[in-house]
Protein backbone atom coordinates (compact mmCIF):
# COMPACT_ATOMS: atom_id res chain seq x y z
CA UNK A 1 0.00 0.00 0.00
CA UNK A 2 1.20 3.01 -0.72
CA UNK A 3 2.38 5.68 1.97
CA UNK A 4 -0.07 8.51 1.02
CA UNK A 5 -3.01 5.55 2.00
CA UNK A 6 -1.55 4.55 4.53
CA UNK A 7 -1.59 8.70 6.02
CA UNK A 8 -5.15 9.17 4.91
CA UNK A 9 -6.77 6.07 6.56
CA UNK A 10 -4.98 7.10 9.72
CA UNK A 11 -5.87 11.13 9.86
CA UNK A 12 -9.59 10.07 9.84
CA UNK A 13 -8.77 7.00 11.93
CA UNK A 14 -7.19 8.96 14.44
CA UNK A 15 -10.16 12.08 14.43
CA UNK A 16 -12.54 9.66 15.09
CA UNK A 17 -11.07 8.44 17.92
CA UNK A 18 -9.59 11.54 19.25
CA UNK A 19 -14.13 11.98 19.26
CA UNK A 20 -14.06 8.94 21.58
CA UNK A 21 -11.47 10.08 24.11
CA UNK A 22 -13.85 13.03 24.54
CA UNK A 23 -16.77 10.96 25.20
CA UNK A 24 -14.60 8.60 27.65
CA UNK A 25 -13.87 11.51 29.44
CA UNK A 26 -17.35 13.17 29.81
CA UNK A 27 -18.34 10.07 31.58
CA UNK A 28 -15.16 9.71 33.93
CA UNK A 29 -16.84 6.70 35.70
CA UNK A 30 -14.29 4.07 34.28
CA UNK A 31 -13.00 1.39 36.24
CA UNK A 32 -9.11 1.38 37.04
CA UNK A 33 -8.88 -1.39 34.18
CA UNK A 34 -10.22 0.47 31.91
CA UNK A 35 -8.75 3.70 32.55
CA UNK A 36 -5.18 2.03 32.54
CA UNK A 37 -6.13 0.37 29.33
CA UNK A 38 -7.56 3.30 27.73
CA UNK A 39 -4.32 4.99 29.31
CA UNK A 40 -1.95 2.33 27.38
CA UNK A 41 -4.55 2.81 23.95
CA UNK A 42 -3.49 6.53 24.13
CA UNK A 43 0.54 5.64 24.28
CA UNK A 44 0.16 3.01 21.31
CA UNK A 45 -1.55 6.04 20.15
CA UNK A 46 0.78 8.74 20.42
CA UNK A 47 3.17 5.83 19.13
CA UNK A 48 2.02 5.51 15.72
CA UNK A 49 1.28 9.29 15.59
CA UNK A 50 4.99 10.31 16.81
CA UNK A 51 6.44 8.24 14.31
CA UNK A 52 3.71 8.89 11.54
CA UNK A 53 4.84 12.51 12.29
CA UNK A 54 8.27 12.18 12.24
CA UNK A 55 7.95 11.03 8.32
CA UNK A 56 6.56 14.50 7.61
CA UNK A 57 2.48 13.78 8.40
CA UNK A 58 1.37 17.11 9.54
CA UNK A 59 -1.89 15.82 10.25
CA UNK A 60 -0.85 13.49 12.41
CA UNK A 61 1.10 16.02 14.11
CA UNK A 62 -1.58 18.30 14.86
CA UNK A 63 -3.26 14.76 16.23
CA UNK A 64 -0.92 14.43 18.90
CA UNK A 65 -1.17 18.24 19.70
CA UNK A 66 -4.81 17.78 20.50
CA UNK A 67 -4.06 15.41 22.87
CA UNK A 68 -1.74 18.12 24.89
CA UNK A 69 -2.69 21.36 24.18
CA UNK A 70 -5.16 21.84 26.37
CA UNK A 71 -2.87 20.80 29.50
CA UNK A 72 -0.28 22.69 28.15
CA UNK A 73 -2.08 26.37 27.48
CA UNK A 74 -4.00 25.93 31.30
CA UNK A 75 -0.42 25.43 32.38
CA UNK A 76 1.23 28.53 30.21
CA UNK A 77 -1.82 30.81 31.21
CA UNK A 78 -1.39 30.09 35.48
CA UNK A 79 2.37 30.83 35.19
CA UNK A 80 2.52 33.63 32.75
CA UNK A 81 -0.71 35.33 33.92
CA UNK A 82 -2.02 36.72 30.19
CA UNK A 83 -3.69 34.82 27.81
CA UNK A 84 -1.80 36.70 25.49
CA UNK A 85 1.83 35.56 26.88
CA UNK A 86 -0.01 32.04 27.36
CA UNK A 87 -0.74 31.74 23.45
CA UNK A 88 3.02 32.94 22.93
CA UNK A 89 3.94 30.58 25.11
CA UNK A 90 1.92 27.70 23.54
CA UNK A 91 2.73 28.57 19.86
CA UNK A 92 6.60 28.38 20.69
CA UNK A 93 6.14 25.05 22.06
CA UNK A 94 4.67 22.98 19.79
CA UNK A 95 6.29 24.84 17.00
CA UNK A 96 9.80 23.96 18.32
CA UNK A 97 8.51 20.27 18.86
CA UNK A 98 7.53 20.08 15.29
CA UNK A 99 10.85 21.37 14.37
CA UNK A 100 12.69 18.74 16.97
CA UNK A 101 10.02 16.16 16.53
CA UNK A 102 12.64 14.07 14.33
CA UNK A 103 15.46 14.22 17.27
CA UNK A 104 12.50 12.76 19.61
CA UNK A 105 13.74 9.08 20.48
CA UNK A 106 11.14 7.52 22.94
CA UNK A 107 13.81 7.85 26.03
CA UNK A 108 10.98 9.40 27.67
CA UNK A 109 7.21 9.78 27.32
CA UNK A 110 5.98 12.19 25.02
CA UNK A 111 4.00 13.86 27.57
CA UNK A 112 7.67 14.51 29.67
CA UNK A 113 8.75 15.94 26.34
CA UNK A 114 6.64 18.31 25.39
CA UNK A 115 5.92 19.17 29.14
CA UNK A 116 10.40 20.05 29.06
CA UNK A 117 9.90 22.35 26.40
CA UNK A 118 6.92 24.27 27.83
CA UNK A 119 8.66 23.96 31.44
CA UNK A 120 11.65 25.76 30.00
CA UNK A 121 9.80 28.63 27.73
CA UNK A 122 7.86 29.50 30.90
CA UNK A 123 11.01 29.70 33.06
CA UNK A 124 12.58 31.85 30.56
CA UNK A 125 9.00 34.24 30.58
CA UNK A 126 9.29 34.15 34.66
CA UNK A 127 13.64 34.70 34.76
CA UNK A 128 12.25 37.58 32.11
CA UNK A 129 9.24 38.82 34.38
CA UNK A 130 11.11 39.10 37.48
CA UNK A 131 13.80 41.50 35.96
CA UNK A 132 10.40 43.87 34.43
CA UNK A 133 9.10 43.56 37.90
CA UNK A 134 9.58 47.15 38.35
CA UNK A 135 7.35 48.40 35.80
CA UNK A 136 4.47 45.89 36.70
CA UNK A 137 1.45 48.02 37.54
CA UNK A 138 1.49 47.24 41.03
CA UNK A 139 0.34 50.00 43.49
CA UNK A 140 0.17 50.11 47.18
CA UNK A 141 -3.08 50.01 49.48
CA UNK A 142 -3.89 51.73 52.31
CA UNK A 143 -2.46 49.32 54.56
CA UNK A 144 0.85 49.53 52.65
CA UNK A 145 0.22 45.98 50.85
CA UNK A 146 1.01 45.63 47.00
CA UNK A 147 -2.07 44.58 44.62
CA UNK A 148 -2.09 44.53 40.98
CA UNK A 149 -3.95 46.82 39.14
CA UNK A 150 -5.23 44.70 36.96
CA UNK A 151 -6.46 42.35 39.32
CA UNK A 152 -8.94 45.01 40.07
CA UNK A 153 -11.03 44.95 36.97
CA UNK A 154 -14.27 43.08 37.73
CA UNK A 155 -15.84 40.33 36.13
CA UNK A 156 -18.48 41.50 34.00
CA UNK A 157 -19.78 38.08 32.98
CA UNK A 158 -23.61 37.49 33.71
CA UNK A 159 -24.60 34.97 36.59
CA UNK A 160 -21.15 35.88 38.32
CA UNK A 161 -21.52 36.43 42.16
CA UNK A 162 -20.27 39.92 42.90
CA UNK A 163 -19.37 38.56 46.58
CA UNK A 164 -17.79 34.88 46.32
CA UNK A 165 -16.44 36.81 43.07
CA UNK A 166 -15.03 39.27 44.92
CA UNK A 167 -13.50 36.90 47.20
CA UNK A 168 -11.71 35.11 45.13
CA UNK A 169 -10.29 37.65 43.51
CA UNK A 170 -8.76 38.36 46.58
CA UNK A 171 -7.47 35.31 47.77
CA UNK A 172 -6.50 34.31 43.73
CA UNK A 173 -4.62 37.85 44.00
CA UNK A 174 -2.99 37.25 47.46
CA UNK A 175 -1.50 33.81 46.50
CA UNK A 176 -0.60 35.53 43.25
CA UNK A 177 1.41 37.75 44.78
CA UNK A 178 3.18 35.60 47.31
CA UNK A 179 3.74 33.00 44.25
CA UNK A 180 5.45 36.15 42.26
CA UNK A 181 7.91 35.84 44.95
CA UNK A 182 9.83 32.77 44.89
CA UNK A 183 12.14 31.69 42.24
CA UNK A 184 11.68 30.55 38.89
CA UNK A 185 12.18 27.10 39.92
CA UNK A 186 10.41 26.91 42.86
CA UNK A 187 7.81 28.30 41.43
CA UNK A 188 7.52 26.22 38.32
CA UNK A 189 7.86 22.86 40.90
CA UNK A 190 5.12 24.31 43.05
CA UNK A 191 2.93 24.59 39.98
CA UNK A 192 3.28 21.51 38.48
CA UNK A 193 2.65 19.87 41.95
CA UNK A 194 -0.02 21.70 43.74
CA UNK A 195 -1.75 22.86 40.47
CA UNK A 196 -1.01 20.26 38.07
CA UNK A 197 -1.25 17.49 40.42
CA UNK A 198 1.87 15.95 38.72
CA UNK A 199 4.16 13.66 40.84
CA UNK A 200 7.89 14.79 42.02
CA UNK A 201 9.46 11.91 40.62
CA UNK A 202 7.97 13.17 36.96
CA UNK A 203 8.57 16.94 37.81
CA UNK A 204 12.00 15.63 38.44
CA UNK A 205 11.94 14.48 35.05
CA UNK A 206 10.72 17.50 33.37
CA UNK A 207 13.11 19.45 34.79
CA UNK A 208 16.27 17.47 34.37
CA UNK A 209 16.57 16.84 37.82
CA UNK A 210 16.28 14.26 40.81
CA UNK A 211 12.75 13.52 42.52
CA UNK A 212 14.75 14.01 46.07
CA UNK A 213 15.86 17.99 44.48
CA UNK A 214 12.47 18.37 43.41
CA UNK A 215 11.19 17.41 47.02
CA UNK A 216 13.43 19.84 48.46
CA UNK A 217 12.48 22.75 46.08
CA UNK A 218 8.65 22.18 46.59
CA UNK A 219 9.19 22.23 50.67
CA UNK A 220 11.27 25.75 50.12
CA UNK A 221 8.62 26.79 48.09
CA UNK A 222 5.49 25.99 50.61
CA UNK A 223 7.85 27.73 53.25
CA UNK A 224 8.30 30.80 52.01
CA UNK A 225 4.83 30.57 50.69
CA UNK A 226 3.40 29.81 54.27
CA UNK A 227 5.39 32.78 55.65
CA UNK A 228 3.69 34.80 53.10
CA UNK A 229 0.46 34.06 53.32
CA UNK A 230 0.65 33.47 57.58
CA UNK A 231 -1.97 35.84 58.12
CA UNK A 232 -4.89 34.03 55.87
CA UNK A 233 -4.85 30.79 58.04
CA UNK B 1 15.70 14.83 65.50
CA UNK B 2 13.25 13.20 64.84
CA UNK B 3 10.87 16.63 65.00
CA UNK B 4 13.21 17.97 62.73
CA UNK B 5 12.80 15.21 60.41
CA UNK B 6 8.75 15.31 60.58
CA UNK B 7 8.93 18.74 60.12
CA UNK B 8 10.74 18.89 56.59
CA UNK B 9 8.45 16.05 55.49
CA UNK B 10 5.01 16.86 56.86
CA UNK B 11 4.69 18.78 53.49
CA UNK B 12 5.02 15.42 51.38
CA UNK B 13 2.84 13.94 53.77
CA UNK B 14 0.46 16.45 52.98
CA UNK B 15 0.84 15.90 49.09
CA UNK B 16 0.90 12.25 48.93
CA UNK B 17 4.55 12.11 48.91
CA UNK B 18 6.25 10.35 51.07
CA UNK B 19 6.88 6.27 50.95
CA UNK B 20 4.70 4.06 52.76
CA UNK B 21 7.16 3.37 55.58
CA UNK B 22 8.08 7.25 55.67
CA UNK B 23 4.28 8.29 56.22
CA UNK B 24 3.66 5.23 59.05
CA UNK B 25 6.82 6.83 60.58
CA UNK B 26 5.65 10.30 60.68
CA UNK B 27 1.61 9.12 61.56
CA UNK B 28 3.40 7.15 64.71
CA UNK B 29 5.50 10.35 65.96
CA UNK B 30 2.67 12.82 65.20
CA UNK B 31 0.54 10.85 67.51
CA UNK B 32 2.76 11.31 70.38
CA UNK B 33 4.00 14.69 69.74
CA UNK B 34 1.51 17.64 70.03
CA UNK B 35 3.98 20.32 68.65
CA UNK B 36 4.35 18.01 65.29
CA UNK B 37 0.66 17.48 65.21
CA UNK B 38 0.00 20.83 65.61
CA UNK B 39 2.13 21.29 62.44
CA UNK B 40 0.65 18.91 60.62
CA UNK B 41 -3.14 20.44 61.59
CA UNK B 42 -1.29 23.93 60.32
CA UNK B 43 0.22 22.45 56.84
CA UNK B 44 -3.50 20.55 56.49
CA UNK B 45 -5.46 24.68 56.66
CA UNK B 46 -2.74 25.99 54.54
CA UNK B 47 -2.92 23.56 51.81
CA UNK B 48 -6.61 23.94 52.62
CA UNK B 49 -6.59 27.64 51.96
CA UNK B 50 -4.41 27.29 49.16
CA UNK B 51 -6.80 24.82 47.28
CA UNK B 52 -9.39 26.56 47.27
CA UNK B 53 -7.35 28.69 44.48
CA UNK B 54 -7.89 27.05 41.23
CA UNK B 55 -5.85 27.27 37.60
CA UNK B 56 -8.14 28.71 35.75
CA UNK B 57 -9.11 26.22 32.37
CA UNK B 58 -8.19 28.19 29.26
CA UNK B 59 -11.63 29.53 27.61
CA UNK B 60 -12.58 27.19 24.50
CA UNK B 61 -12.00 30.33 22.50
CA UNK B 62 -8.62 31.14 23.82
CA UNK B 63 -8.33 27.56 22.85
CA UNK B 64 -9.55 27.49 19.08
CA UNK B 65 -7.50 30.40 18.70
CA UNK B 66 -4.41 29.14 20.29
CA UNK B 67 -4.97 25.98 17.55
CA UNK B 68 -5.85 28.35 14.60
CA UNK B 69 -3.04 30.29 14.94
CA UNK B 70 -0.59 27.15 15.43
CA UNK B 71 -2.01 25.67 12.57
CA UNK B 72 -1.31 28.62 10.39
CA UNK B 73 2.02 28.41 11.48
CA UNK B 74 3.04 24.73 10.75
CA UNK B 75 1.87 25.75 7.51
CA UNK B 76 5.02 26.91 6.77
CA UNK B 77 7.54 25.70 9.39
CA UNK B 78 9.94 22.57 8.52
CA UNK B 79 9.31 19.16 10.87
CA UNK B 80 12.85 17.20 11.73
CA UNK B 81 15.69 17.55 13.59
CA UNK B 82 19.58 18.22 12.81
CA UNK B 83 20.62 15.11 12.26
CA UNK B 84 17.68 13.81 10.01
CA UNK B 85 18.66 16.23 7.74
CA UNK B 86 22.18 14.85 7.71
CA UNK B 87 21.12 10.91 6.94
CA UNK B 88 19.77 10.25 3.63
CA UNK B 89 16.86 8.05 4.16
CA UNK B 90 15.57 6.40 0.84
CA UNK B 91 12.27 5.56 2.13
CA UNK B 92 11.95 8.45 4.04
CA UNK B 93 12.45 10.27 0.84
CA UNK B 94 9.56 8.26 -1.00
CA UNK B 95 7.54 9.23 1.89
CA UNK B 96 8.14 12.68 1.50
CA UNK B 97 7.81 12.76 -2.57
CA UNK B 98 4.21 11.19 -1.58
CA UNK B 99 3.21 14.25 0.40
CA UNK B 100 4.87 16.80 -1.61
CA UNK B 101 1.95 19.55 -2.64
CA UNK B 102 4.33 19.45 -5.99
CA UNK B 103 3.48 16.27 -6.84
CA UNK B 104 -0.17 16.46 -5.37
CA UNK B 105 -1.55 15.21 -8.85
CA UNK B 106 0.85 12.52 -8.94
CA UNK B 107 -1.56 10.66 -5.74
CA UNK B 108 -4.67 12.06 -7.85
CA UNK B 109 -3.67 10.62 -11.08
CA UNK B 110 -2.95 7.33 -9.13
CA UNK B 111 -6.47 6.72 -7.96
CA UNK B 112 -8.13 7.21 -11.04
CA UNK B 113 -6.07 5.88 -13.86
CA UNK B 114 -5.43 2.20 -12.14
CA UNK B 115 -1.52 3.15 -12.33
CA UNK B 116 -1.59 1.02 -8.97
CA UNK B 117 -0.55 -3.15 -9.57
CA UNK B 118 0.63 -2.68 -12.73
CA UNK B 119 1.88 -6.13 -13.62
CA UNK B 120 4.12 -7.57 -16.46
CA UNK B 121 6.86 -10.35 -16.15
CA UNK B 122 10.28 -10.67 -17.25
CA UNK B 123 12.42 -12.79 -17.68
CA UNK B 124 16.05 -13.91 -15.71
CA UNK B 125 17.81 -15.08 -18.78
CA UNK B 126 19.12 -11.69 -20.69
CA UNK B 127 18.18 -13.10 -24.00
CA UNK B 128 14.60 -13.21 -23.11
CA UNK B 129 14.17 -10.11 -21.34
CA UNK B 130 13.92 -8.62 -24.80
CA UNK B 131 10.54 -9.93 -25.18
CA UNK B 132 8.77 -8.28 -22.06
CA UNK B 133 5.64 -5.96 -23.32
CA UNK B 134 6.69 -3.46 -21.29
CA UNK B 135 9.71 -0.96 -21.23
CA UNK B 136 12.10 -1.05 -18.24
CA UNK B 137 10.63 0.99 -15.45
CA UNK B 138 12.77 3.65 -13.86
CA UNK B 139 14.59 3.25 -10.84
CA UNK B 140 12.67 6.31 -9.13
CA UNK B 141 9.40 5.88 -10.31
CA UNK B 142 8.69 2.25 -8.28
CA UNK B 143 7.32 3.17 -5.52
CA UNK B 144 7.26 -0.72 -3.76
CA UNK B 145 6.98 -4.18 -4.98
CA UNK B 146 4.00 -6.18 -4.13
CA UNK B 147 5.30 -9.43 -5.22
CA UNK B 148 7.47 -11.58 -6.62
CA UNK B 149 6.72 -15.12 -7.42
CA UNK B 150 8.32 -17.88 -9.84
CA UNK B 151 6.00 -20.04 -11.49
CA UNK B 152 6.61 -23.57 -10.88
CA UNK B 153 8.37 -25.88 -13.59
CA UNK B 154 9.24 -22.68 -15.65
CA UNK B 155 12.21 -20.25 -15.35
CA UNK B 156 9.21 -16.96 -15.46
CA UNK B 157 9.03 -14.97 -12.58
CA UNK B 158 5.38 -12.44 -12.23
CA UNK B 159 6.61 -9.68 -10.18
CA UNK B 160 3.54 -6.68 -9.42
CA UNK B 161 4.87 -3.59 -8.99
CA UNK B 162 3.75 0.28 -8.22
CA UNK B 163 4.53 3.31 -10.00
CA UNK B 164 4.06 7.20 -10.08
CA UNK B 165 4.23 9.11 -12.71
CA UNK B 166 3.46 13.29 -12.90
CA UNK B 167 0.27 13.76 -14.98
CA UNK B 168 -1.28 16.43 -15.55
CA UNK B 169 -5.29 17.41 -16.17
CA UNK B 170 -7.24 20.55 -17.97
CA UNK B 171 -10.52 21.39 -17.84
CA UNK B 172 -13.19 23.14 -17.28
CA UNK B 173 -15.41 22.98 -14.32
CA UNK B 174 -17.98 20.84 -16.47
CA UNK B 175 -15.67 18.48 -17.10
CA UNK B 176 -16.17 15.36 -15.29
CA UNK B 177 -12.30 14.22 -14.76
CA UNK B 178 -11.98 17.64 -13.52
CA UNK B 179 -14.57 17.06 -11.43
CA UNK B 180 -13.36 14.06 -9.89
CA UNK B 181 -10.13 14.90 -9.24
CA UNK B 182 -11.27 18.03 -7.18
CA UNK B 183 -13.75 15.64 -5.03
CA UNK B 184 -10.60 13.48 -4.50
CA UNK B 185 -8.24 15.93 -3.35
CA UNK B 186 -11.04 17.92 -1.17
CA UNK B 187 -10.85 14.80 0.73
CA UNK B 188 -7.58 13.62 0.53
CA UNK B 189 -4.86 16.09 0.39
CA UNK B 190 -2.61 16.64 2.96
CA UNK B 191 -1.83 20.39 2.00
CA UNK B 192 -4.88 22.33 3.34
CA UNK B 193 -3.91 25.27 0.41
CA UNK B 194 -5.06 22.36 -1.96
CA UNK B 195 -7.66 21.55 -0.03
CA UNK B 196 -9.41 24.90 0.22
CA UNK B 197 -8.56 25.67 -3.37
CA UNK B 198 -10.35 22.55 -4.05
CA UNK B 199 -13.45 23.05 -1.78
CA UNK B 200 -13.97 26.88 -2.91
CA UNK B 201 -14.19 25.46 -7.27
CA UNK B 202 -16.50 22.66 -5.88
CA UNK B 203 -18.73 25.49 -4.35
CA UNK B 204 -19.82 26.43 -7.86
CA UNK B 205 -21.32 23.16 -8.43
CA UNK B 206 -23.21 22.61 -5.12
CA UNK B 207 -25.96 21.06 -7.11
CA UNK B 208 -24.72 18.20 -7.76
CA UNK B 209 -24.85 15.28 -5.46
CA UNK B 210 -21.38 14.05 -5.46
CA UNK B 211 -20.25 17.76 -4.71
CA UNK B 212 -22.86 18.51 -2.11
CA UNK B 213 -21.58 15.04 -0.68
CA UNK B 214 -17.94 16.35 -0.50
CA UNK B 215 -19.07 19.84 0.47
CA UNK B 216 -20.72 18.22 4.03
CA UNK B 217 -17.46 15.73 4.22
CA UNK B 218 -15.55 18.96 4.57
CA UNK B 219 -17.34 20.72 7.02
CA UNK B 220 -17.64 18.12 9.16
CA UNK B 221 -14.16 16.16 9.18
CA UNK B 222 -11.83 19.40 7.85
CA UNK B 223 -9.49 20.05 10.44
CA UNK B 224 -8.99 23.69 8.68
CA UNK B 225 -11.12 25.97 9.63
CA UNK B 226 -10.67 27.99 6.30
CA UNK B 227 -12.26 25.09 4.70
CA UNK B 228 -14.66 24.17 6.72
CA UNK B 229 -15.79 27.85 6.09
CA UNK B 230 -15.69 27.44 2.05
CA UNK B 231 -17.93 24.49 2.36
CA UNK B 232 -20.45 26.17 4.57
CA UNK B 233 -20.69 29.11 1.93
CA UNK B 234 -20.93 26.51 -0.41
CA UNK B 235 -23.87 24.38 1.36
CA UNK B 236 -25.88 27.63 2.05
CA UNK B 237 -28.42 27.51 -0.45
CA UNK B 238 -29.37 24.44 0.50
CA UNK B 239 -30.16 24.62 3.97
CA UNK B 240 -34.06 25.13 3.38
CA UNK B 241 -34.10 22.13 0.70
CA UNK B 242 -31.81 19.29 1.73
CA UNK B 243 -32.60 17.57 5.15
CA UNK B 244 -28.78 16.59 5.67
CA UNK B 245 -27.41 19.86 4.48
CA UNK B 246 -29.63 21.38 7.63
CA UNK B 247 -28.57 18.40 10.00
CA UNK B 248 -24.89 19.57 9.11
CA UNK B 249 -25.20 23.28 9.31
CA UNK B 250 -26.55 22.48 12.94
CA UNK B 251 -23.64 20.14 13.89
CA UNK B 252 -21.11 22.63 12.99
CA UNK B 253 -23.10 25.49 15.15
CA UNK B 254 -23.19 23.13 17.94
CA UNK B 255 -19.79 21.71 18.01
CA UNK B 256 -17.52 23.32 15.53
CA UNK B 257 -13.96 24.01 17.52
CA UNK B 258 -13.54 27.76 15.55
CA UNK B 259 -15.70 30.61 16.42
CA UNK B 260 -16.36 31.77 12.83
CA UNK B 261 -17.52 28.61 11.66
CA UNK B 262 -20.33 28.98 14.16
CA UNK B 263 -21.36 32.25 13.70
CA UNK B 264 -21.61 31.87 9.73
CA UNK B 265 -23.27 28.58 10.31
CA UNK B 266 -25.65 30.41 12.64
CA UNK B 267 -26.05 33.19 9.85
CA UNK B 268 -27.09 30.43 7.25
CA UNK B 269 -29.58 29.39 9.72
CA UNK B 270 -31.68 32.32 9.82
CA UNK B 271 -34.63 31.16 7.12
CA UNK B 272 -35.43 27.87 8.72
CA UNK B 273 -35.41 28.83 11.96
CA UNK B 274 -39.07 27.87 12.68
CA UNK B 275 -38.06 24.79 11.63
CA UNK B 276 -38.61 22.15 14.74
CA UNK B 277 -34.68 20.74 15.19
CA UNK B 278 -33.34 24.28 14.76
CA UNK B 279 -35.81 25.67 17.02
CA UNK B 280 -34.31 22.88 19.64
CA UNK B 281 -30.99 23.89 19.02
CA UNK B 282 -31.24 27.32 19.61
CA UNK B 283 -33.41 27.01 22.89
CA UNK B 284 -30.19 25.01 23.93
CA UNK B 285 -27.87 27.57 22.81
CA UNK B 286 -29.71 30.28 24.13
CA UNK B 287 -29.47 28.80 27.33
CA UNK B 288 -26.32 27.44 28.00
CA UNK B 289 -23.76 28.27 24.70
CA UNK B 290 -20.42 28.92 26.41
CA UNK B 291 -20.15 32.28 23.53
CA UNK B 292 -22.26 35.52 24.57
CA UNK B 293 -22.39 36.26 21.05
CA UNK B 294 -24.23 32.70 20.01
CA UNK B 295 -26.10 32.91 23.22
CA UNK B 296 -27.67 36.42 22.24
CA UNK B 297 -28.09 35.65 18.71
CA UNK B 298 -30.23 32.87 19.50
CA UNK B 299 -32.45 34.66 22.14
CA UNK B 300 -33.05 37.06 19.18
CA UNK B 301 -33.80 34.55 16.79
CA UNK B 302 -35.81 32.66 18.82
CA UNK B 303 -38.13 36.26 20.05
CA UNK B 304 -38.56 36.78 16.83
CA UNK B 305 -40.48 33.30 16.62
CA UNK B 306 -44.19 33.14 16.95
CA UNK B 307 -45.50 30.98 20.17
CA UNK B 308 -46.04 27.34 19.67
CA UNK B 309 -49.49 26.85 21.50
Amino acid sequence: MPADVLAVTLAVGARIHSKKNRVEKVSGNQDPPTRAMAGQERRIDDTILIREAQSGNRAAFEELVRHYDQAVLRLALHLTGTEHDAQDVYQDAFLKAYKNIGSFRFECSFYTWIYRIVTNLCLDHLRKKNVRKEDAPVVKDASGGEYDLLDQVPDGRAGANPERDLMRRQLGARISGALEKLTPRERMVFELKHYHGLKLRTVGEILHTTEETAKNTLFRATQKLRGQLADMR
Amino acid sequence: MKCEWVRENITLHVYGELADDARHELEQHVARCADCAAELKAEQEFHAVLSQDRAAEPTPNLLAASRMRLQEALETAEPGGFWRRLVFDPAQWLRQVSFSPALASVILILGFTGGVGTSYKVFVHPVVTSTSTVPAPVESSITGIQSVTQQPGTNQIDIKYNTVSTQEAQGSMNDQRIQQLLLFAARNNYNSGVRMDSVDLLTQKPDVSQVRDALIYALRYDTNPGVRLKALDGLGGFVKDDVRVRDVVLEALVNDSNPGVRTEALRLIEPVKADGSVRGVLMTLSAKDQSQYIKSQARTMLAQLPEID
